[in-house]
Order: structure tokens, then sequence, then C-alpha cells
């Protein structure tokens, strides 16, 4: 769970380097769903493995948000809070990089945490290399001398010890959704980390054994109950406007909420959600070394704060009111700073409903001014009415009238309610809402400001049947069709020198915009369907250059059953508990049994994903005889398979019984063209795959690749380099899963991709880093007419019938 | 400010049927993307020209990294680079190998040689299709001939398997083979009102029976020569009218038979001999190569053009070939009813094809 990678496990190759360490404990297949994993011993363990840098101010403190512990009542309460508490605290940082969790894990959200910070490489700068900034950027692994990783094991260490305690100051104990990355240029690197602060419910944090279902059980979460503050009410470290919950009227709630993990599968959502994304670019002087630093020190301040602005104004311009998966990237070029900031937007049906936007000028002079200040607040009051119609956003009216006298009548069930709560309901009854319809006000004082509200409004409206988010899943969609294309697209843009930033802006907007537009049409097939995962990526590989990569999913849903179907099967698919089986390693008492299934015949499971139907008949090639005794070959060589690969795993099967074997190659090599014999291997950077069931965890899948060539203008230039690239790395991925018996890649990212090009000299480079999951799914249909018979019979037979 | 790279990769590989017949068709991406807007796809889906022309390069790419496996349509299912599900392969495959039927009007019969291909332009001029897609069109003729060439069996079959074509296309292409093969003259004026597919189905005709594969399933000689042993036999029908008396007896038998039956009853009397004569000697020759590439213009300049001129119909053709076959065989004296019979059988449906009202 604490992802604090030993800096020198990771070759530097640039932004974005995941937090997750390759050699941290092992690969943990589970992502969202996968709640078995959570054990805390777990989690515990691999923080002291993963992190040298041992801390003794772990604040033993009872309880944090400052001075209200005086106000917390109940001593249940209190001692809750610190069980929790304690049991987090035991760990060095109580962060977590899970952004989804089981129902009634999250009792509170405070908001997102963020810190940055840049430092100066130029110590660790190896001379000899120093001519050469691309080549010093891929091979800085080379470079480092043996007190290097303690050094940015420090850096870290402050970065997350500022992330502890902005949480703290939200009144939270830990970190969820929490992500480090890095981008470099030259010798300067910005270091960023983000989370989301969160109160956590005790019930998951004890010791002992795990009984998931009985943990689950007990709680039952409202959908209103993490939006609830954490904080204390009198000693906001922020100013926001608070409200009474519009779900259950008990607690106060935040005006907006800004999150970095997934909407929680409880959580009460009005409409629809969408993508929203800040951009933005500022141009920025050369310079060198500390002075460099400095520079970039300085903008970044300002860089947030358009960020978060953009972000705010984009999010009201949509009527809505919080955002999830929350992901700000800053990239650092010699002449520029970039940031792109994407959310999926939401209405959290019990955060109060956003005032419009309202904009002033600063400087009421001319008639012309006025006329124009009133024509883009009209068109701005029109934009929200039609995207609240888009988004479906139609908060029940009745809630709105409560609000104006909020102490009576709700607080009588808050007692029956009471249970479980732990959050800081005493609340002083002192209503500091400022009225429910305040509007966000935008100050027109400068061009930048026009520019901006232009920006605003010109951000072009989703084509009819398309959403988009940047999580996991859409609220308000659950219905999905097996139908899913996952894609990953990259544009390269070439900039003008001497550019305003106001010039820039508008580029680096237009080029996301464009993208997006791009995605929207090539996919338009699917409709109705959602961008899933949209997971843009931007980089300045070389001045003036901006390099956009986006990898998402698009999933076909069904509208008709859109709002029948609701929240049922969406919590069916994320809510399941783990079983053996479905494990990477199994568990040594029924390893006999179910393991060498899957591996049993390489070319009857690829069968599994491209014709379930075909199952039977591989069986029959090979006589009872011939699968034992390869069982018994495959359990043997099973540890090596999974750490050295397919290729001996092949090799030996051919041994063990060639009979299939060989049948099926002179099978194929004669003439079977007509069924096609490669594998159906699906893709998605989820963690599910629409209507089918994960029914066996094969591991993790993670390579690099390297690609040059010295004939790019052959290849057909830089995208047809590209291009090919790409998808033989995407062909690539799939051989590998299909060699483990798999026939999909659930959470799939592009973690890297960094390319390089001299046209001049015809060459151009590319480094790609791709990982992802590797499972054995089995289509929920399928699932249900197989299930009658082998129920019944031993798990042998029914583990038989999958493998092979 | 430019757009460097762009590219989009799908893990289902993605494909527009629509620009890819524009791939096909050879045009360049720009004319593409102009043919696109005319179509009204960007009012659909709220696209603009840029996206559009973004859209159609990354098609076009992913097109060409695709040719090099449609040229062999069996590794496009095994190979792994793109995943594109079997109905789509088999749409990629129908329509690149698909061709146009004045362009091959224009080839048919010639020799699928290097200078053949030079003279594209020319084609492509005359035919206004580009020379893009000429190219691919020639080189589409000559794979598929190359491959059959050499193999034995069904020649229909082979192409059927070897490039993964849906039947009817199969057909032609053998059609394509067989007149490659045998270099049969196609172009000559009088031979232009037909179309490909009268000659492919004439092609049919003779691929079924008039070659060793006809016969013989399990020969080592293949579907795209004719049989020999059979061309030689033909010699053997010149008796029908070297033989004077058994010229008349035949053509009494006919029109003892056809009298009554038509309007132009007379013409057939009187030019009875005269198309006899010309079928027959058709027959007698075809044992030289020569006279083989003129098998076409032979039968429409003895047969259907004095036919034509005295304005038969096609009721009338077939009621005349009807008769004129049969009463052969109750000539007494003539006895190679068997290569008669196969003789006559593709002659008789040939003509029928060909003869347009």
């Amino acid at each position: 769970m604490e992802c604090v990678p030993p800096c020198s496990d990771r070759p530097g190759f640039g932004e974005e380097t995941p937090g997750v360490p390759l050699s941290s404990g092992p690969p943990t297949p589970l992502r969202a769903q996968t709640f078995s994993s959570f054990s805390p011993s777990k989690s515990y363990s691999r923080q002291s493995s993963s992190s040298d840098t041992e801390l003794s101010l772990t604040p033993k403190t009872g309880m944090g948000s400052g001075g209200s512990a005086g106000k917390e009542a109940g001593p249940l309460k209190v001692f809750l809070r610190q069980q929790t508490q304690s049991a987090l605290e035991q760990r060095e940082y109580p962060f977590f990089t899970l952004t989804a969790f089981p129902p009634g894990f999250l009792l509170h959200v405070g908001g997102v945490v963020s810190a940055r910070s840049v430092k100066l490489l130029d110590r660790i700068h190896n001379p000899a290399l120093g001519n050469n900034t691309r080549s010093y950027k891929l091979l800085d692994w080379n470079s480092f001398t043996a007190d290097e990783p303690e050094t940015r094991d420090a850096w870290w260490e402050e970065i997350r010890q500022e992330i502890k305690s902005h949480a703290k100051a939200l009144g939270c104990h830990a970190v969820v959704g929490y992500s480090e990355s890095t981008s470099i240029c030259e010798e300067v690197c910005i270091l960023s980390a983000s989370g989301t602060a969160a109160i956590l419910s005790s019930r998951f944090m004890q010791d002992g054994p795990l009984d998931v279902e009985h943990r689950f059980e007990e709680v039952v979460s409202p959908g209103c109950g993490f939006c609830h503050i954490p904080y204390d009410e009198l000693n906001i470290p922020f100013p926001a406007q608070l409200t009474y919950c519009y779900c259950c009227r008990r607690y106060k709630v935040p005006d907006v909420l800004f999150t970095t993990i997934d909407l929680p599968t409880e959580a009460n959502v009005t409409g629809k959600g969408c993508l929203i994304q800040a951009r933005l670019c500022r141009t920025k002087k050369k310079a060198q070394g500390e002075g460099n630093a400095t520079a970039i020190s300085n903008l970044l301040p300002f860089l947030e704060y358009e960020l978060h602005t953009q972000l705010m104004n984009k999010l009201k311009l949509r009527g809505m009111n919080a955002l999830f998966g929350l992901r700000i990237q800053i990239s650092v070029g010699e002449t520029m700073l970039l940031g792109l900031a994407s959310a999926t937007g939401v209405y959290l049906t019990a955060l109060p409903s956003p005032g419009g936007i309202q904009i002033t000028g600063k400087t009421p002079s001319d008639i012309t001014y006025e006329q124009h200040i009133s024509n883009m607040q009209k068109k701005i009051n029109d934009t929200i009415t039609k995207n609240k119609e888009l988004y479906e956003i139609n908060p029940p009216e009745v809630v709105e009238e409560i609000i104006g006298s909020p102490i009576p009548e709700p607080r009588q069930r808050s007692r029956l309610f009471r249970s479980h709560s732990e959050s800081s309901d005493e609340v002083s009854e002192l209503d500091l809402s400022h009225g429910k319809k305040d509007a966000f006000v935008l100050e027109i004082d400068d061009t930048d400001a026009v520019e901006d509200i232009h920006a605003l409004l010109t951000d072009f409206s989703i084509p009819a049947g398309f959403y988009s988010c940047n999580t996991e899943i859409m609220p308000g969609i659950q219905n999905w069709t097996s139908a899913i294309q996952m894609f990953t697209s990259v544009r390269v843009f070439r900039l003008n020198t001497n550019l305003t930033n106001q010039g820039l802006n508008k580029i680096f907007s237009d080029l996301c915009e464009n993208l997006l537009k791009s995605l929207y049409f090539k996919l338009r097939s699917m409709v109705p369907c959602c961008l899933c995962h949209l997971n843009f990526t931007v980089a300045i590989p070389e001045d003036e250059l901006i390099q956009v990569a986006v990898t998402a999913v698009a999933m076909s849903f069904d509208k008709e059953q859109t709002l029948e179907n609701g929240k049922q099967s969406g919590e069916k698919t994320l809510i399941k508990a783990i079983t053996d089986e479905q494990l990477q390693f199994s568990l040594e008492l029924n390893a006999e049994t179910s393991s060498p299934n899957p591996l049993s015949s390489p070319k009857g499971l690829s069968d599994v994903g491209s014709h379930p139907s075909a199952r039977a008949s591989s069986v029959d090639y090979s006589s009872f005889a011939d699968r034992c005794s390869s069982w018994i070959e495959q359990l043997k060589l099973k540890a090596h398979t999974i750490r050295r690969g397919s290729v001996k795993t092949t090799s030996s099967m051919e041994k063990a019984s060639p009979l299939p074997e060989g049948r099926s190659r002179s099978l194929r090599s004669n003439r079977s063209y007509s069924g096609s014999s490669v594998a159906v291997v699906k893709m998605t950077p989820l963690s599910f795959i629409p209507g089918a069931k994960i029914i066996k965890y094969l591991g993790i899948i993670n390579m690099f690749f390297i690609r040059e060539t010295t004939s790019l203008r052959e290849e057909g230039g830089v995208s047809g380099f590209l291009h090919t690239f790409i998808a033989e790395v995407f062909a690539m991925v799939r051989a590998h899963v299909a060699a483990l018996g798999g026939n999909a890649v659930v959470s799939y990212s592009m973690k890297e991709c960094v390319f390089m090009e001299n046209p001049n000299k015809n060459q151009a480079q590319c480094l790609i880093n791709v990982s992802g999951d590797a499972v054995i799914f089995v289509r929920e249909s399928e699932l249900e007419l197989t299930s009658v018979q082998p129920q019944s019979a031993t798990t042998q037979t029914s583990n038989g019938g999958e493998g092979t | 400010m430019s757009v460097e790279l762009d590219v989009f990769v799908g893990n289902t590989t993605i494909m527009d049927k629509e620009v890819y017949q524009l791939w096909l068709n050879g045009y360049t991406v720009n004319d593409a993307v102009k043919f696109r807007i005319e179509g009204g796809v960007m009012e659909e889906c709220e696209a603009s020209a840029e996206v559009l022309l973004s859209d159609t390069m990354d098609q076009y790419r992913t097109f060409q990294m695709c040719e090099r496996l449609l040229h062999h349509p069996a590794k496009l299912a095994n190979q792994l680079l793109f995943q594109i599900p079997p109905d789509r392969q088999a749409m990629l495959i129908e329509r690149y190998y698909a061709f146009d039927d004045s362009f091959v009007r224009e080839v048919l019969g010639k020799k699928l040689s290097k200078g053949t291909k030079k003279d594209l332009d020319d084609v492509s001029l005359k035919t206004g299709i580009t020379l893009k897609s000429c190219r691919r069109q020639f080189d589409n003729f000559k794979r598929v001939f190359k491959v059959v060439e050499e193999l034995k069996g069904p020649l229909v079959e082979n192409i059927r398997q070897h490039f993964l074509l849906p039947d009817q296309l199969a057909g032609d292409y053998a059609a394509i083979v067989f007149f490659a093969n045998n270099r049969f003259e196609t172009g000559k004026k009088k031979l232009l009102y037909l179309t490909f597919q009268d000659f492919a189905f004439c092609a049919g005709q003779l691929i079924n029976n008039w070659t060793v594969g006809a016969v013989d399933n399990m020969m080592e000689d293949m579907d795209v020569d004719l049989d020999k042993e059979f061309l030689q036999d033909l010699k053997d029908l010149k008796i029908l009218i070297t033989d004077k008396d058994l010229l008349d007896q035949h053509k009494s038998l006919v029109c003892t038979a056809l009298r009554g039956k038509t309007n132009v009853f007379n013409e057939m009397e009187a030019n009875f001999k005269n198309l006899s004569r010309g079928l027959v000697n058709i027959a007698a020759k075809l044992i030289n190569a020569k006279d083989v590439r003129d098998f076409f213009i032979d039968i429409v300049e003895k047969f259907i053009e004095p036919c034509r001129s005295d304005k038969w119909t096609s009721i009338d053709v077939n009621l005349y070939l009807t008769h004129y076959t049969n009463s052969v065989h109750i000539l007494d004296t003539f006895k190679y009813h068997a290569v008669w019979t196969r003789y006559m059988g593709v002659i008789k449906s040939c003509i029928l094809r060909m003869y347009h009202d």
C-alpha cells in the first residue's frame, strides 16, 4: 500500500513514473474489486520492505484536526477513531494507491491533497554524459553512485510528509488514491504527489483472519456518508461553504468535492458524469541550473491555481459539484510548463447544487464592454441549462426548500441511523452557508481572463450518444454490452517559436479537444458508448514539441435498460469477493486440482476466449493419460513458467503431449485458413470486463520495448513508425497473454511512451512501457450455461472444464 | 505549427468500409477527405475537416500496413499484428480482390507480364480508374495466376482456398487466369459488346468441360489447360462437313425438326451449311494454339454475326442449336458421339450467352 519505491529501482525514463514499484512484494493482480488482498498484515510487511527511510516522527498524538478533539462527542466515537488511527499510524505513510474500495470503507473524504517539489539533478549528473541530455535521460541509472538513492528517498520523504500533514489538516488520517510522478527536463525535476485525504473505517483495519463476507455485510453505508466533512467546521483550513447534506440532512457537506479516487459504488449521483479537463501552458525563460529551478518553482503555484480555477469553472458550467479521478500532470520543458488536469465531474446528490457563474467587469466604463459582458453571461447561462439537460442533472427540488431551515425534523431521524456513524456530527448549530445560490464570480480584469472565458465556452460539446470519463465506470451507466475497444492514440504537435501564453494555451487546448473529437469520430460506430478511463499523458519531448498520449476503452451499452438496471448490476460487477481459483498463486490445498489446468494446453486455453464451444473437441485430442502426464510435467514447471514466461512451457508441452500438438499443427499447416488459429485477446484499462467473470489471474504483464529506425521515411514517417510500433506492442502483449493461457488483459496501461526523432538523419527512437494483468475470463452467459453440471461434481472436474 | 505525428491504434483494428473503398479506388488522402465531406459524414457525426483528415490518414496507414497481408489472405487470419474480427477479414479480402469490369475487359486474355503492366496508364486513362487501382487489380490477377498456375486440382477451388474468396469472385478469377493462360483474344472490336461476365461464363463452361480436370480429377494436369486429347479428337468431327451425304442428311434432319417452329426457318435452312461448316471448322482448328486464341472471334464471326444479320432471336438460336446437336446422333455413319456432345454442349451454352438480342 505504501508506495515508497526506492528510486534506484526505476530507471529514470522521464515523466510520470508510476508509483507502484515492480520490485516490492508479489504482483497483486487485484485492483478495485479485490478486497481480500486488503489484508493489513500484508501491507504492513510490505511497508518495512519497501521503504528504508525509517521515520521516528510518526505522530502519536490522539486526534488530528487541531483543537477539535474537545468537540468530539461520545467516547465510543473517539475510541473508534483512535483505533482506526492507530492501525493506520503504525504505518509510516497511511497512503493507499487504490482508487476503489468496498462500500463503507471510506467514512469521510476530505478532498485532494497534493505536494510538489522542484529538484536539481545536477549532483547526480554524470559529467561523462553531460553533453547529451537525451542519452542522459535514458541512461541515468548508469550514473548512480552509492549515496544517490538516499538523496532521492529523502526528496520523496519530504513530499510524503507534506501530503500526510495536508491530510491531517483536513482532519483525515489516511490518503487514498495516492500517486506520485515526476517530470524531468535537463537537470530539473518536478516531483509531484497527490491523493485524497480520507477517514477510513476501522473495521477493515483490524488484524486477524479475514472474514470478508462478514465485514462487508455489517457496513450498510448510506450513499452520502463519504461526502460529510471530516474536518471541524469552525477550524476549516480553507474557506468553504458548508451546508447540511442533501441526502440525510444531518451532517455538513462542502459545496464542492475534489477527489483522486473512483466514484464510490454506494454514492448517490444525480444524472451522468463527464470528463472535465483543465489545460494550461505557460512560457518560461530558458535558464540553467538553480535559476531554472527557481523560475519553475515560481510558476508552479500560479499554474496550479489556474488549473484549479479552470476545473471549477468547467464543473459549474456543467452544473456539477464533484470531481473524481482528478489527475494533474505538470510537464516541464525548456521554455514552457504544461499543466493538464483531468477528472470526471458528477453531481453528487448529497452536495448542494452549484450556483451559476457570474461575470463582472472590473472597469465598467463603456457601454459596449458592458454589452459584451452581458452577452457572455447569457451564453454561460444557456450553456449551463443545456448541460444540465445533457447530463440529466435534475436534482429533486424539494430538498432545496428545506435547506433554509436546517435544524428541525432530520435530527430525530439521525438518531435512528446513528449506530455506525463516527463523524463529527456534533457540529454547531451555526449555519455558515451563505445562501444556497451563491454565484461563482468571475472577474474579467485583463485580456487573460477574457481568453479564459472564451476557452471555457468554446469547449465543444460531446457528440450525441457519447459519454466520457477518466474513472473506471460512468455513474448512471451499468448495462454494458460486451463490445469493448481499447485504444491508444498519440499526437505530437510542433509549435512556432515566440508564442504568447494565450497562444500557447489555445494551441494546447485545441490539441486536446481535437484529439477527443477524433476519438469520438473514430468510435462513432459503437454509439451509444462511453469512453472510460480516458487517460491523458502529456510530455514535452523536445523544445517546441508537445506530445499527448491517450489510452482508454470505449464500451457500448444498451440504452433502454440504463435506468432500470440501476445500481445492482454495477455492484455485481465491482463487488465480488475473490476466490482462490482466481488467484495467480493457488493455495497449496487445491494446487493439484486447480493449478495445472490453466497450463495444460496452451492451444486449448486460447480457445476458451475465441470459441469456447471448441473446448470439448480439444479435450478429445489427447487421451486422458496424456493429459495426466502433461499435468504432472506442468506442475513441476509451474514455478518456472510464471517467472520465465511462456517459451519454456510451450516447448515442454510439445514433449509432454506430442499427439495433440502434432495433430493441431498438421491441421494448421493444411488448409484451415478459414478458422483463425490466433486467439482473440481483449484488452482494457479497467479492472473488469463487462458481462464476463474473471476466473483466473495469471500474473502481471510488464513489458518494455525500445524500437529504433534508420529508415524513417521508408516506414511512412514518424506516424508510420509509431503506428507500427504501437500495433506491435499490442500484438506482443496479446501474444504473451495468450501464451500464458489467458484471453484478456485488464488494468492495462501505457506507462511510458518516449518518442524521439531526427528526421534529418532519417531516424527515430521510441520507448514504450506497458503493463496489465493477464486473466482468463468467461462470459457470464456461458458461465450460467456450464455451471449447472459441474456444480455437483468435484472441484477437479469443474476446474478441468474451465482449463482444457 | 503543425501536427507532427498523429496515430490511433485500437486493440481491435478499426477499419471504415467507406474509407477502405476510397483507398482501394486509389484516391489520395485529400481526395478521399473531399469525397467523405461530400458524403455527409461530417454532419452525421459533428466532425470537422481536420478530424476527417486525421482519421483518413490513419486509416490509409492501417490499410497500407495490412496490404502485404492481403497479398496472402491466408496470412491475415494467422497474423498477430492486427486483431481483426473474421467477418471484417473476409470483407477486407473480398474488397481487395474485387475488380472493375471495365478494367478487366481491358486486360482479359492478355499476358500478365511487365509489358502489359506498363500499358496500364493507358488503361487508366481509358477507363477513368486511377492508375493505383489499376495496378492493384493487375497485381491481384498476376498474383492469383502465379499461385494457381502450378497447382493441381480444380481451379476455382484452388483460388477459393488460397485467397479465401467467395465463390462468385473465385469463379471470376478462375476465368481471368484461364483467359490469361490460353491468351484468348477479347479485345477485338467485334468482341467489345461482350461483358466480362459473358466471358466468365464461357470460361466456366470451358473449364468444366474441356480441360483435363473436367474428365478426370486424379490427373496430374490442371484446369488451366485444355484437354489436348480432346482437341485432337475434335478433328474427327470434320467428317460432318467433308462427307457430303452426312451433311445433307444432317441438314434435312434439322430442317424437318425445325419446320413450322420458327419465323426464320428459311434463313436457317439457307444458312445451314455455312453455319455447320463454321462450327465444325472451329472444332477442327482448336488443336492449334493460335486458333484457340481466336476461339471467341471465330464464334462471333462464323455463327453469331450471320444469325444476327438474319434477325434470329435467342429462342431461335437455342432451338436451332438443340436440334443441330441432337440430330447428329441419329446419323448412322457418325461414330464420334461423345466428342460431339462434349464439344457442342459448351459451344451451345457459350453461343447462347454471347448472343445478345
